[in-house]
């Protein structure tokens, strides 16, 4: 099990190295000068020559990657061209928000979709079945845009039942520890401001979940049918067991182990989804950095962006690997 | 005898795309308290089909006719009294043990389930489990407890399905298959387990199997099931002395024997069991039947009495018996 672990944990490097090695590249191939974006618009070309050696970039590639690979080692991202603020501590500042986004959007993927795909499966073919996943169909089928846009001004500006933007209320503030208000405010013991936050959560996490209940509840609605055919689901009905631990103890605990993989993945894609929800609901957020960082020709701050994304993909990557051992029993003893 | 268990004119059909499909045709079969009684047929006779039936286990199947234990109906019987009764009064042993048990649970807790569902308190589970585990064989019950089915053999395997199926001390164990996914040494194993389990607990047996060879030292009396139908039931010395039906006598012909010598090969009997969607008019066994009259192409024959218990369907038995009787 430990090896098993540390033998992840040594993928997990490797694989963050070859992220590093490809946005590093990325940023060379693509258009745009960093240095004349340094050296700002109206610079002489003296000028773009001297930025272009103060950042290093008239040097080998190698060299370069060589420094570029030392500089993250060191939790360095390098210097916004545009903010002129290290890039970290840009994204200190817009991280929290979205982590707080996706988390409150995946509890929703969850609280949706297990218990659609659940009922879909255990009333295949009938009319719970149906229903469940007719709301599926919508939710994968309606644009995240639309959506947004929609919830927002039905249930924020027509009947004012959530907050339109922002995270907090005119007004209201919370000592800032982790980034994240909700949590924050709990920390902070301000219970006024914690449902104030969590107001704020609502919708954008219900917009960013829509896309990802429908994947999630279809994967379980398969797995869960064909666990449910197994013949200890049947043994299990036949020791007595009451239709609902037969589909829960012995149906969702078998289904949840290939639905897990899916829905580990997701953490990432979540993430790499923001943007939109984040630009309708006004939230500053990792999605906002990265269209800003792109309009203003950014480079670093987009190799940041990206690098960061990745490196989420690669945790939740491990998040799963983990979940499966605790599922899987047989997992467990093979240490795969 | 007042009966354990009643089966009268059991008939099950699937919906299928094609139409509704009869896999049961009018079984009637008895188990007494304490009996032993084997139902025996080639794959696809509809075997597990009736243990299914029999406990209700078939949602999507349409079930009618009667199965009755100690006189409570359980044909279209509420889900609470068929909870009532699964686990509880009837056990159930599948033929593969490892598809038997849920992959992602601890032995321990399988086996423990039917004592849960009853509201046992877990401590007294347990001991009971363990106490179990260890008489049916299961080496260091106690430390063994926890782990996973993936970690135990095809026969150990079958010894925790048993155990589920008598935990909770059903008055009868209907075990489909039980030694057909194991190899032989521990079908034997296995099979004498079943018996002293039985006879210890008192339980009646309904044995499920194709393999006459394993019915003789094991049931009083022998169903013989064909295409969804009975064609002959009798006790078992009746059957392996004087079997009527060409069916039975076929099955019998192909058990290998110690104390004969075969020169060759085994015989056996041509051709195989029709699905149910496509079983012929008349006997379904008459396309395979070596002894056929015109009656056996057209009409379905009854299972009509020969000698004490014993009764057969075939209609050149049937004739075979009433030349006698002339004479």
């Amino acid at each position: 099990m430990l090896r098993f672990i540390v033998r992840r944990l040594g993928l997990m490097a490797l694989v963050l190295f070859g992220l590093a090695a490809i946005v590093f590249l990325m940023a060379q191939v693509v258009p745009g000068d960093p240095a004349r974006t340094a050296a700002g618009r109206n610079a002489t070309a003296e000028q773009v020559a001297q930025a272009r050696e103060r950042l290093g970039l008239d040097e080998p590639l190698l060299v370069q990657f060589g420094r570029h690979l030392s500089r993250l080692a060191h939790g360095d991202l390098g210097t916004s061209l545009f903010t002129s603020r290290p890039i970290t501590a840009d994204l200190a500042d817009v991280l929290p928000a979205s982590v707080e986004l996706v988390l409150a959007a995946m509890l929703v993927n969850l609280l949706v979709a297990v218990p659609l795909g659940v009922i879909s499966a255990a009333r295949r073919g009938r009319a719970a079945d149906l229903a469940a996943r007719l709301i599926v169909m919508f939710g994968a089928a309606v644009p995240v845009f639309w959506l947004g846009l929609m919830l927002q001004y039905l249930l924020a500006a027509q009947w004012q039942v959530f907050p339109l933007t922002g995270r907090l209320s005119f007004g209201v503030s919370v000592p800032e520890r982790t980034g994240m208000v909700t949590v924050d405010a709990l920390l902070a013991g301000d219970l006024g401001a914690f449902s104030d936050a969590l107001a704020h959560l609502v919708l954008p996490a219900v917009t960013l979940a829509a896309p990802f209940v429908a994947v999630v509840a279809r994967t379980l609605r398969s797995t869960m049918i064909s666990a449910l055919d197994r013949d200890f689901v049947t043994l299990a009905r036949a020791k007595g067991a009451s239709e609902w631990r037969v589909v829960i103890r012995h149906g969702l605990r078998n289904a949840l182990v290939p639905s897990s993989t899916i829905i580990g993945m997701q953490l990432g894609w979540m993430l790499s989804s923001t943007v939109l929800v984040e630009s309708i609901f006004g939230r500053p957020g990792i999605g906002a950095y990265a269209v800003n960082a792109v309009l203003q020709n950014d480079l670093f701050a987009v190799v940041a962006v990206v690098l960061v994304i990745g490196v989420a993909f690669v945790i939740a990557n491990f998040l799963v690997d983990l979940v499966h051992l605790w599922l899987d029993p047989q997992l467990r003893r093979a240490g795969v | 005898m007042t009966e354990l268990l009643t089966v009268r004119d059991l008939r099950v059909d699937f919906d299928t795309p094609s139409g509704p499909v009869r896999v049961i045709d009018g079984l009637d079969l008895t188990v007494a308290p304490g009996e032993r009684v084997a139902l025996v047929g080639e794959s696809g006779s509809g075997k597990s089909v009736t243990a299914q039936a029999i406990l209700g286990l078939l949602p999507t199947a349409r079930v009618t006719g009667s199965v009755r234990l100690d006189g409570q109906e359980l044909v279209g019987a509420s889900r609470r009294i068929l909870r009532q009764v699964r686990g509880n009064r009837i056990g159930l042993v599948f033929q593969d043990p490892l598809s038997s048990l849920n992959p992602v649970m601890t032995i321990g807790r399988q086996v423990m389930e039917p004592l849960l569902i009853r509201g046992v308190r877990r401590a007294e589970a347990r001991r009971r489990a363990i106490d179990l585990l260890a008489r049916l064989g299961v080496r260091d019950a106690a430390r063994r407890f926890d782990d996973y089915p993936h970690q135990f053999s095809g026969g150990m395997r079958q010894r925790v399905v048993i155990a589920i199926a008598v935990i909770a001390e059903p008055d009868l164990l209907i075990a489909d298959e039980p030694t057909t996914a194991l190899d032989v040494r521990i079908q034997a194993q296995v099979l004498s387990l079943l018996d002293e389990i039985a006879a210890e607990r008192r339980m009646a047996v309904l044995l499920i199997t194709h393999d006459l060879g394993i019915v003789a030292g094991f049931a009083q009396r022998v169903v013989v099931m064909y295409a969804g139908r009975e064609v002959e039931q009798g006790p078992v010395d009746e059957i392996f002395g004087r079997a009527r039906h060409p069916y039975t006598r076929g099955l019998l012909a192909a058990v290998p024997r110690i104390d004969e010598r075969h020169q060759g090969r085994l015989p056996t009997i041509g051709g195989q069991v029709p699905t149910p969607a496509q079983r012929p008019d008349g006997c379904a066994f008459h396309p395979r039947c070596s002894s056929t009259v015109d009656a056996c192409r057209s009409e379905v024959p009854l299972l009509l009495p020969r000698a004490a218990a014993h009764r057969v369907a075939c209609h050149v038995a049937t004739r075979h018996a009433e030349q006698v009787t002339e004479v």
